[in-house]
């Protein structure tokens, strides 16, 4: 029925759904969206390997929980450097922001 | 949860965690696309709970709700039409991310189901919150600990980013009070 396979195909194609925004939007709030559920695929990825391969162990749980606090680190830095952007450019389109541009 | 039970809660759970997904990026409405990222990643959590992680797929679903509130806050804020009732466009190299992503997304598919992983069925062994509670208090207390502090430096680090003035002196319009520093 359920079977490790399975799982860690829907964490790939949600990885791919995932990297489609980070490289398609053009803005910041949409690409720190896709990078939500490219980490949201790890972590399916992480729970289907721990539930297949050792169910029984009880420390595979703090490698999801690491990975949730990245999840609100990355939106928390994320959103502090959107505020940033927008209150020197006046945009939060990561085609206008150019300022590091070699 | 029965074998059946838990294939009825799975599969209509990740079809349904992959389609919202999608649809984050295809709604032209901001605040839609941060609700249908509020669901893909909180049906996730369903997910867990159908893989007997009862503790993260309900952490899942608090944390993901938290978050992804106050990110339905900052779209608001930051999209040039958060109703989408323009219906802009907000993509740029559609058709190459398309192609990119969805390369990606099945080569990753194709390994996970072609490779021979060693697998055990879920069974009755599966840890409870107790146990994980036990885990809490004992040898993964560091990695707790160390999640929470890394959460207070990025609030410190998120404000101190954010707010006017700074090392740069940026941000501020001409005129206005650069937050309390002496000009």
């Amino acid at each position: 029925m359920i079977s490790l396979p399975v799982v860690l195909a829907f964490a790939g194609v949600m990885f791919g759904i995932g990297l489609y925004g980070v490289l398609g939007q053009t803005n910041t709030i949409m690409v720190i969206m896709g990078v939500e559920l490219m980490l949201g695929a790890s972590m399916l990825n992480v729970v289907g390997f721990l539930r297949y391969t050792h169910p029984d162990a009880t420390s595979g749980s703090f490698f999801v929980l690491v990975l949730m606090t990245l999840m609100a680190v990355e939106a928390a830095v994320g959103f502090a450097l959107v505020v940033s952007a927008f209150r020197h450019s006046r945009t939060a389109e990561v085609d206008d922001l150019t300022e590091l541009r070699g | 949860m029965s074998d059946l039970a838990t294939a009825l809660v799975f599969w209509p759970a990740a079809v349904l965690m992959l389609v919202t997904g999608l649809y984050v990026f295809i709604t032209s409405s901001m605040a839609r696309a941060g609700l249908l990222l509020l669901a893909s990643l909180g049906i996730e959590g369903l997910v867990f709970l159908a893989l007997s992680s009862e503790f993260l797929g309900v952490l899942q679903l608090l944390m993901m709700s938290g978050e992804m509130v106050t990110m339905v806050f900052f779209m608001v804020m930051f999209m040039p039409d958060p109703g989408g009732l323009m219906g802009m466009d907000m993509v740029h190299d559609k058709r190459r991310s398309a192609a990119v992503a969805g390369l990606v997304g099945v080569g990753l598919a194709l390994v996970a189901v072609l490779t021979d992983w060693p697998a055990r069925a879920v069974g009755t062994d599966a840890p409870d919150v107790r146990a994980i509670g036990f885990e809490v208090m004992g040898r993964s207390m560091l990695t707790f600990l160390f999640a929470a502090m890394t959460i207070l430096f990025a609030m410190v680090g998120g404000v101190l980013l954010a707010k006017y003035g700074g090392r740069y002196r940026i941000g501020a319009p001409a005129g206005e009070d650069r937050g309390g520093e002496a000009r």
